[in-house]
């Protein structure tokens, strides 16, 4: 009763400040003054096990916050409304991810609400949105089943999982010789596995099997018995579908291991500056499905073109590299609920939401529009590879800079 | 065969690790009574020392190993010295959370220190090997399976040949008895831990060889100690040796079981443990209390 009061007297304001900014506009010109001060919510594993990712995370949030606010706030209806966002620290812990989602809704008084990383917290989190009756536009979790939920409240701006290591596949079936055979070993969390199992129905109609498929514990970092199973499959493809320390710890044991595949993909790590750090010359010929490269070309219809918002990044983090995708998929997030808000001149909570169901834009980050269920299945993933310790886009052949490196020549004649 | 035997060399190789982690959690244990819960957090300790002198000097990994323990030992000393003795007659659970804070603060200082940035050791050398017999063996973790033995036998001569080992075992078989014929306590405690940090700290350096190290990657292997501990049976360095390797035969097996996820390899690895508790409850080489 007291929300549908609330709701109510958001809607009388919003409809007083319509008539107030029409008079102001026919008065004065229609220069925008400035509004209250948007509180944006969002916690994140900032200690904990997905410390980095949540970082990269913070990075691409505070990005756009920068600018936002250079620009002198969102535009809603006239009236520019600088923006603040509070974050918290979840520990990477998903279910402290929930009840700090609900205190910066019910202390903080956040009016919209960024996603955590991780598909583990999305999920935690999704469920504090839609209870709460607020919008959340998050960048981290790709897991379907968060979107199979029913959920009205939560957009996620990436691709879902399904999708990660499609376009691999995809790519591999250009190549020649055509790889056929698939060892695929893939974590346990509900994420990855969602990964792998796609993989598993979609290789076979590309003409390739999948001839071993294994998973392990979520966080492993012992992997050589798999490694070894993978060996003794003999296959053309090694895939993963798990994290950066596992991929680290796969390609490790590969070399140990001496297993000579024509393609080593993994689904999340080779596109993170750490992964090369880690790995040296053995992180080269290392392909991965990215939601994003700094190579894309896409044609944004507002906010930065690829190129300037990879110097934005240099300029404000510098000595870090270009900026990955866990960090570009952060911004869109920002991005597309201050086109939602800006579509729906206003701020009332229901009201952007029906705005962020109905968004079509084009960023750097590609194409951000959501199905029924609130996930971006517009934006394509692409390949990157690593040549010579740079990332490359490899595929699809319209946004790519070089031709894949194939196939992976064996450890030994590196 | 041919395959069984592989899996073998993996476990052995595996086990090595295991094996140099729980041989200082076993002293400690068995000489403090202390289950100490910052043992993993003082292997990460140990990793990032040898990441420093290799990615700042360029020193092999392998000749970091002495600097890991004396950086360790001199950690280990302090901290027992200083804060572990105050409480090492409470009860369990006192040490418990005490250790489990250090483990914290430890943690935390790396993160302040290092970041939480994926550091790795990577030597020109690292994933070259040979094969024997059709088995590709690699030359690092070999090196590493021969540290792990050469500690433990240092470590076996140091508390069995030495006057400081005759009083630590004096003061692990009683601390009252041993108090009366002159052994300062305070000090053998002290040297006792430090020991077994220095333990952590090459553990640590070898593990910085094998596997991306953050500040958070030690605290899986403070629940392998304390199973390798148990397995192996208290008390001894070689049970722990023992218990090391067989943990990481067990797992290595586990987790090759085809069409079961190696999720299971914990699972097994586990019932083992459950098992060898039901039936020698003092461990596989423990001795009866």
């Amino acid at each position: 009763m007291r929300r549908e009061i609330r709701t109510h007297a958001l809607a009388f304001m919003a409809i007083g400040a319509l008539l107030a900014a029409a008079c102001g506009s026919s008065g004065t010109g229609g220069t925008p003054t400035t509004g209250d001060t948007i509180i944006l919510g969002a916690p994140l594993g900032l200690t904990g096990s997905l410390v980095k990712e949540s970082q990269l995370t913070q990075q691409g949030y505070d990005l756009w916050v920068d600018w936002i606010n250079a620009q002198g706030g969102i535009n809603v209806n006239g009236v520019k409304h600088p923006v603040k966002i509070k974050y918290y620290d979840d520990t990477s812990d998903a279910n402290q991810s929930a009840i700090l989602m609900q205190k910066l809704i019910t202390d903080d008084k956040a009016q919209f609400l960024l996603g955590p990383y991780g598909s583990a917290a999305t999920a935690t989190d999704a469920r504090i949105a839609e209870q709460n009756k607020i919008p959340m536009v998050e960048a981290n979790g790709a897991a379907q089943s968060i979107f199979n939920q029913g959920y009205k409240y939560t957009f996620g701006v990436l691709s879902p999982a399904n999708k990660y290591l499609q376009g691999v596949i995809d790519m591999a079936a250009t190549l020649t010789p055509k790889p056929t055979r698939i060892a695929l070993l893939s974590s346990n969390d509900n994420f990855s596995v969602e990964v792998a199992d796609a993989i598993t129905t979609y290789a076979p109609t590309k003409g390739m099997q999948v001839v071993l498929y294994k998973k392990y514990p979520s966080g492993a970092k012992n992997l050589v018995a798999e490694v070894q199973a993978a060996r003794d499959a003999n296959p053309d493809m090694v895939l993963n579908s798990g994290h950066l320390q596992e991929a680290i710890a796969i390609n490790k044991a590969s070399k140990d291991a001496k297993l000579n595949a024509k393609i080593f993909a993994y689904s999340v790590g080779p596109s993170t500056p750490d992964f090369i750090k880690a790995l040296g010359k053995d992180a080269d010929y290392v392909y991965d499905g990215s939601q994003w490269t700094p190579q894309v070309k896409y044609t944004p219809s507002f906010y930065l073109s690829v190129r300037d918002y990879v110097a934005a990044y240099n300029k404000k983090y510098p000595g870090q590299g270009d900026p990955d995708y866990h960090v570009a998929e952060s911004t869109a997030a920002c991005l597309a609920l201050q086109k939602a808000i800006e579509n729906a001149k206003s701020l009332d909570a229901q009201k952007v939401r029906d705005a962020l169901s109905k968004l079509d834009v084009t960023t750097f980050f590609g194409e951000i529009k959501f199905d029924n269920r609130g996930i971006n299945i517009y934006k394509p993933m692409v390949v990157e590879q690593i040549q010579d310790g740079v990332h490359h886009t490899v595929f699809p052949k319209e946004v790519a800079d070089v031709q894949p490196k194939y196939p992976t020549p064996a450890w030994d004649a590196r | 065969m041919g395959h069984l035997a592989q899996l073998l060399v993996l476990g052995v190789l595996t086990g090595a690790i295991y094996a140099a982690v729980g041989s200082g959690f076993g002293l400690v244990w068995g000489v403090l009574n202390i289950v100490n819960l910052a043992h993993g957090a003082l292997v990460i300790t140990g990793a990032y020392v040898t990441w420093l002198l290799f990615s700042s000097y360029h020193l092999d990994p392998l000749l970091t190993l002495p600097a890991d323990a004396v950086v360790l030992f001199v950690l280990g000393y302090v901290l027992q010295r200083v804060l572990i003795n105050r409480i090492i007659r409470a009860p369990l659970l006192f040490t418990f959370m005490l250790t489990f804070g250090i483990n914290l603060i430890v943690i935390n200082i790396l993160l302040f220190l290092f970041k939480s940035d994926f550091r790795s050791v990577t030597p020109s050398y690292a994933g070259a090997g040979f094969e024997l017999g059709g088995l590709a063996v690699p030359w690092l973790r070999v090196a590493d399976l021969g540290v792990a033995l050469l500690l433990a036998g240092i470590l076996g001569l140091v508390l069995n040949r030495s006057r400081l080992g005759a009083a630590i075992q004096a003061v692990g078989a009683d601390r009252d008895a041993a108090q009366l014929v002159g052994i300062d306590l305070r000090h053998t405690y002290a040297m006792t831990f430090a020991l077994g940090a220095a333990c952590a700290g090459v553990a640590g350096g070898l593990i910085a060889t094998i596997q991306a190290i953050t500040p958070t990657a030690g605290e899986p292997y403070t629940l392998q100690a304390f199973v390798v501990v148990i397995l192996g049976g208290l008390g001894r360095v070689s049970a722990t040796v023992v218990g090391g390797l067989l943990f990481g035969i067990i797992e290595v097996f586990g987790q090759s079981l085809p069409f079961l996820s190696s999720g299971y390899a914990d699972a097994i690895a586990f019932g083992v443990l459950v098992l060898v508790l039901l039936t020698r409850p003092q461990g596989l080489l423990g001795r009866l209390a």
